[in-house]
């Protein structure tokens, strides 16, 4: 826990937000912006694996308090196991996914600050991971969201006009309940840093006192807020009506990112505080676990429903959902470092499966499965692409949807059984859908071109391949390699069920008064261990 | 004080909800201005009451006869009113955008109407080739 590697965390949200203001003038000079916003997306996304690599030999926290201002006054960024491997995953989704949007924006569309609103949407993201403060999570919430509702109205076609309104209706809503809810935190603890409240949290239980009154709503209320965000049972309905209308890029930059980011708010607040005391337990549980159900079955079936590539994806985004909700419902180390492996690999899977429904359409006009076929013959390559990505989707072995998956119903099975048997049934669903694709699509028999589709050059699409197969690489790494990640993701899931070191790492050790005191069991814990490890 | 506060929220946040189930956008939007309002004054309210049994509590000014030591004594807490400044900035952007939105939907699909939205929808194929999507989802969506 060096000094400058403290300090380099704010790199992570000022590459992006210097970027963004600097390709504003070059709205006109594509290549300028281009290039603007590929050597910040790089940057990020190393700077973000080298400090991911650094802190793991002693599982560091890095911490920056912005302006100096003295520890749980000042507006903190925190870079720990779990939100370094958010931003880490999010930089090269979004590499992949702005490499690829060279080839399939139309000029029309890249002119209206596309490039501006990407990396506006990367710094709100990049926040969102890193902020230790509840209030500036709804800020670092409100500029991504501001960059997507930019993003999802991009290029004003009709249907987009039609479906963009549901978006941002949910979506003010939810940040409205957000503020209150943030407003509330305050009223109860007096202080808004999640560190401290955790620490507060964790007094109170140890001390056997009830939590204030309220508390328990609070815990609700920001459960709507990042369900709705994050697309959980009864408020996904939004999701697949917006997905698909917007350019392909940014959908697959929204499916890698958005929906994560309220998993990811889930993941960060509730072991720490929320979950803390009997309310939680009691019936909120509960709650998530019936949404989690839901979440993963009916979706399932709505994306086998579905006939166009684009729409069986935006369906399949809630449905993976719902095997992260599952882990968080489990709540031990071990399911949340399941959680964590699932949420990397779902962003980056997700997203390239995406940019192969792009390349398709470039080829041939159209996402619609009764227009396309012989895929497999006249381009190997997508083909391929396409496949790897789907059976990760799926979780066959070899591949990464599969350790994650293991994972998370290995951690449940003991105690939430029913749940583990939906996320098995839900599996063979999910091949059935990306089956449906790729017979449809790949080895139907050729059939005639869309009237007035120009196929695109070889040159044209080259970005995309790149942006492609940069991603679908990632995703194999993550499978073959799944051993490092997996350890880091352990890390994740230890200091998120043992918060101590987080809040050492952020409160500081000169104020021993501060830190609690750690329970007797939280030593190095390996797999086996953690599974008894439940919370109750 | 807290209490008539609370009242205050209740009234505005039911009115706001009851506009946001209506079928007009306008109306939408403004159910969703409304419950803004609610959101910071239950802030305000979460504050605690600024009367106490020595009178008003003074406004959060250094400098404005007030020993820094005890500030929260006879000042009101400066941080709840900064959470509303910032909430009603940020909402001032929202709405903006929201209001633009809703111009530009009027103008494409000439109706305000969610239902008729939904109804032009379900009837005409989108005519978008330039975006390469033809007239898949026109009568999938139901």
């Amino acid at each position: 826990m060096t000094d400058p590697l403290n300090n380099l965390v704010i790199l992570l949200c000022a590459i992006p937000l210097a970027a963004g203001l600097l390709s504003i003038p070059f709205t006109r000079r594509p290549l300028v912006a281009r290039t603007i916003g590929l050597v910040s997306f790089t940057t990020n996304f190393l700077l973000a694996l080298s400090l991911l690599v650094l802190i793991q030999p002693g599982e560091d926290v890095l911490v920056n308090n912005l302006g100096g201002w003295p520890t749980a006054y000042a507006i903190n960024l925190v870079f720990d196991s779990l939100s370094g491997l958010m931003v880490t995953v999010a930089g090269v989704v979004a590499l992949g996914v702005y490499l690829h949007s060279f080839t399939s924006l139309t000029p029309d569309v890249e002119r209206r600050y596309f490039h501006a609103l990407m990396q506006m949407l990367m710094f709100g993201a990049n926040l969102c991971f890193l902020t230790g403060d509840l209030f500036n999570l709804f800020v670092a919430f409100e500029i991504a969201l501001m960059a997507s509702y930019a993003l999802i109205c991009i290029g004003a076609t009709r249907v987009q006009m039609h479906q963009a309104y549901k978006y941002v209706v949910l979506n003010l809503l939810a940040s409205t309940v957000f503020v209150m809810a943030a407003g509330m935190t305050y009223g109860i603890f007096g202080t808004l840093n999640i560190a401290d409240i955790s620490r507060i949290v964790h007094e109170i239980q140890a001390a056997g006192d009830p939590m204030p009154t309220g508390f328990t709503a609070l815990g609700v209320l920001l459960l709507f807020v990042f369900g709705a965000k994050g697309a959980f049972f009864p408020l996904w309905f939004w999701l697949p009506d917006t997905y698909y209308t917007s350019p392909i890029a940014v959908t697959a930059l929204f499916s890698g990112l958005l929906t994560k980011i309220g998993v990811y708010c889930i993941m960060r607040t509730f072991p720490l505080v929320f979950a803390v005391g009997d309310g939680f337990a009691d019936w909120t549980i509960w709650l998530l676990a019936v949404s989690a159900a839901f979440t993963m079955f009916y979706a399932v079936l709505g994306a086998v429903a579905q006939s166009g590539i684009r729409r069986i994806l935006s369906i399949h985004i809630i449905s993976q959902i719902g095997y992260m909700i599952f882990a968080i419902v489990v709540m031990s180390s071990y399911a949340l470092a399941g959680c964590a492996l699932f949420v990397v690999h779902n962003m980056v899977v997700k997203s390239s499966l995406f940019l192969c429904c792009g390349i398709i359409e470039q080829h041939r006009g159209t996402d619609h499965l009764d227009h396309l076929g012989g895929l497999l013959r006249k381009h190997t390559y997508v083909a391929v692409l396409f496949f790897i990505a789907a059976m990760s989707l799926v979780g066959l072995p070899p591949l990464s949807g599969f350790f994650g998956k293991l994972v998370i119903i290995h951690a449940g099975w003991e105690d939430w059984w029913w749940l583990a048997v939906f996320a098995l049934l839900t599996s063979p669903l999910t091949l059935l859908s990306m089956l449906k694709i790729w017979s449809y699509g790949f080895w139907n028999p050729e059939v005639r071109a869309m009237p007035g589709h120009v196929a695109p050059t070889a040159a044209k699409l080259r970005p995309a391949y790149i942006g492609t197969s940069l991603l679908v690489a990632v995703a194999l790494c993550l499978g073959l390699g799944a051993q490092p990640v997996f350890r880091v993701a352990q890390t994740a899931g230890r200091q998120l069920d043992d918060p101590t070191a987080y809040i050492t790492a952020v409160l500081g050790p000169t104020r021993p008064d501060l830190i609690i005191t750690p329970p007797p069991d939280a030593g190095v814990v390996d797999v086996a261990a953690t599974d008894e490890h439940h919370h109750e | 004080m807290t209490i008539i506060v609370a009242f205050c929220v209740a009234t505005i946040f039911g009115t706001g909800l009851y506009m946001i189930l209506g079928r007009e956008l306008k109306g939408i939007a403004m159910g969703l201005f409304l419950l803004a309002h609610a959101a910071n004054l239950s802030i305000i309210a979460m504050s605690g009451s600024p009367i106490t049994a020595d009178g008003i509590k003074a406004p959060p000014v250094i400098g404005h006869d007030v020993a820094p030591a005890d500030a929260l004594a006879s000042t009101v807490d400066p941080l709840p009113q900064a959470l509303i400044l910032t909430a009603i900035v940020i909402g001032f952007g929202v709405m903006g955008f929201l209001l633009s939105l809703i111009v530009v939907t009027g103008r494409t699909s000439h109706t305000l109407n969610i239902a008729e939205l939904a109804r032009h929808e379900r009837q005409s194929p989108f005519p978008e080739p330039e975006e390469g999507k033809p007239r898949v989802n026109a009568h999938e969506h139901e």
